[in-house]
């Protein structure tokens, strides 16, 4: 996910590249307020070990491995602001003494992989775990944090590149940066992480696990720093935003209607026709039928999908805690199931 | 069944093991490190510039590669920075193999879709079976990945010929706060000493195993050495930290820079402003 010179135009690295300044400054400061003195060696050590998780080769199938980002691990063990400082850090250096991603996109790539994922994946560790989980929802916890921290990450890294053709373009239309639109850029992020997510969400729950059995004060739930007022914040603020998709013009790629596929390829396939109509979406198109004013109508079906993912988390941390009561509670030694 | 000899898998073409394949990676990046060191600390025309204005030029040389339209001048770039790695006693032909493996065949698998007529509609110039490549989706691709190329080739500059104390010291001397420069230096300290740790135990499980075990297995071992990382990393923040106040920290950290500007650091200036303006006016030039 490290974006190299080149793909962003000065429009977007300059602002995001400005932007992040603050973030950090308030990072340091809610660092400094919360760790003490201890946290100069602390803050390395963690921006060490953000460095080398990305290192570690993991097994996935058929002989292939890949990496995981380890960002929301990092927050599950020092917190968000102290993860941001420490993957931002691993970030620069990753830039200036391994050429690993690019020089001017360094903010983008701070903003992505060192606000966006820890930040998101911790409130939502902290909003499925709940105040005093057991180790086995702490887990569980981890694993969708860092699933759903790794694709809000991706889906950031795709606004980024579907923006590109938006601000920067020639004469005749065509890409100056990254050439892809919204249409494309969003969903291929979005879609390739929500399959690489798995691997990250079991090598953080993985990790967890290990050390909430060998030293479990380094998995200890921290002092809220109202990750909440937060997460409702930064929801609010995207929902408010969805009405950006608007200005991506045609259809994602892949997700084209029965008649664009038609005029696409002379035909319409007979399994397509069969089964185009097998399901009847409540909102199609994203937007109530009663709501003419597409705007308003994107905000309005945002703000359903995202109640009822609230809804499905919610019932879902009930039915762990029913579960957590109705079984005796694991110790810190115990095997994680 | 005949087990898969992990440690001799690359000495007989086989596939190489996980252990091994991350211990070479590690292990890769920890000698790539001492050699950027090396050349750093060596002649050249990059090492003997105040390393402040170094970052400043390069710091303008990759904005400028950014705001550069015309794929010609971006080649243009691209060659100066072959010049100066050149002028640098950089291989450059260990330059350009980084540059394309690093950033370039990315770049290249990245764009190759844009100059097809799936996402870029215009007068056909080649057809293969369903893909037909266009004028204007192939200018696209060619633009992005000259781009990224002469990114990659300015940002290789600083890796190559810049020494991360040199970075710190730089840093240091535009007044950034203490602590942060302290916890980019401690950082790149302890990258080393865990990368060797890293390396140790993939090596160490490579020498004991005569089959590499099925993938599961595999992964709970790696993830078991991520917690491994994980708790040796924050416990050694702590011995760090009574080893700081031991020899007198109070929180504040001393600054002995000493960097002064040159006549040849000024001059370098002057002309890679002289540079980009020319680069900038030639590409207003073409783009016309």
């Amino acid at each position: 996910m490290h974006i190299p010179d080149g793909y962003l135009g000065p429009q977007t690295y300059a602002v995001i590249d400005v932007a992040i300044l603050p973030v950090w400054a308030a990072a340091a400061s809610r660092v400094r307020r919360t760790l003490k003195s201890r946290q100069v060696p602390l803050m390395a050590l963690g921006a060490a070990f953000s460095f080398v998780l990305m290192m570690f080769n993991v097994p996935v199938f058929g002989g292939t491995t890949a990496h995981a980002v380890g960002a929301v691990l990092i927050a599950v063990l020092l917190g968000p602001w102290a993860a941001c400082l420490s993957v931002s850090t691993a970030i620069v250096i990753q830039a200036l003494a391994f050429g690993d991603g690019g020089i001017t996109a360094i903010g983008a790539n701070c903003l992505n992989m060192a606000v966006v994922m820890p930040f998101v994946g911790f409130a939502i560790y902290r909003l499925v775990s709940g105040p005093a989980p057991s180790l086995r929802r702490k887990i569980a916890a981890s694993g969708l944090g860092a699933y759903l921290g790794l694709v809000a990450a991706s889906i950031s890294a795709g606004i980024e590149f579907g923006l590109q053709p938006l601000l920067a373009h020639d004469a005749a239309g065509h890409a100056l940066y990254a050439p892809y639109s919204l249409a494309v850029a969003v969903p291929s992020m979005a879609v390739t992480h929500l399959v690489v997510g798995l691997l990250e969400a079991a090598v953080t729950m993985g990790v967890v696990a290990a050390l909430a059995r060998s030293d479990p004060a380094l998995v200890a739930m921290r002092p809220a720093s109202r990750p909440l007022t937060w997460l409702w914040a930064g929801l609010g603020a995207l929902i408010l935003l969805t009405p950006v998709g608007l200005l991506a013009s045609g259809s994602a790629w892949g997700e084209w209607a029965p008649a664009a596929v038609k005029g696409m390829v002379g035909y319409m396939p007979a399994g397509l026709q069969r089964m185009s109509g097998a399901w009847t979406a409540a909102m199609p198109d994203y937007a109530p039928a009663f709501i003419k004013d597409p705007v308003v109508g994107y905000v309005a079906a945002a703000l359903t999908g995202a109640a009822l993912i609230a809804a499905i988390i919610w019932l879902v941390g009930i039915a762990l805690s029913r579960r957590d009561d109705a079984s005796p509670v694991p110790t810190d030694d115990e095997e994680p199931s | 069944m005949i087990p898969v000899f992990a440690h001799i898998g690359d000495e007989h073409g086989r596939r190489r093991s996980v252990a091994r394949r991350t211990a070479d990676a590690v292990g890769g990046a920890v000698r790539e490190l001492l050699q950027n060191e090396d050349l750093a600390m060596g002649p050249g025309l990059m090492q003997s510039l105040d390393p402040r204005v170094r970052l400043t030029t390069v710091l303008a040389l990759a904005v400028t590669a950014s705001l550069v339209r015309s794929v010609w001048v971006l080649a243009a770039v691209f060659v100066a920075t072959m010049v100066v790695a050149a002028a640098s006693r950089v291989d450059v032909g260990a330059f350009v193999r980084r540059v394309w493996a690093s950033a370039g065949l990315f770049a290249v698998l990245l764009a190759a879709p844009a100059a097809t007529s799936c996402f870029t509609p215009g007068r056909a110039l080649l057809t293969l079976g369903p893909l037909t490549t266009t004028a204007p989706g192939l200018a696209i691709a060619v633009r992005l990945v000259a781009r990224v190329a002469a990114g990659a080739g300015v940002g290789l500059l600083v890796v190559w010929t810049t020494r991360w104390t040199d970075i710190m010291r730089a840093l240091t001397s535009w007044h950034v706060p203490d602590v942060v420069v302290a916890i980019f230096a401690m950082t790149q300290q302890q990258i080393v000493t865990l990368m060797r740790t890293v390396e140790g135990t993939h090596l160490a499980r490579e020498s004991r195993m005569l089959s590499e075990g099925s993938t599961a297995e595999t992964r709970g071992w790696v993830v078991e050495r991520m917690a491994f990382t994980a708790r040796k990393s924050l416990k050694t923040a702590d011995d760090v930290y009574d080893a700081m106040l031991a020899r007198g920290y109070s929180g504040a950290w001393p600054s002995i820079v000493r960097l002064r500007t040159r006549g040849r650091d000024w001059l370098w200036l002057c002309g890679c402003a002289a540079f980009s303006a020319a680069v900038i006016g030639a590409d207003k030039l073409v783009a016309r």
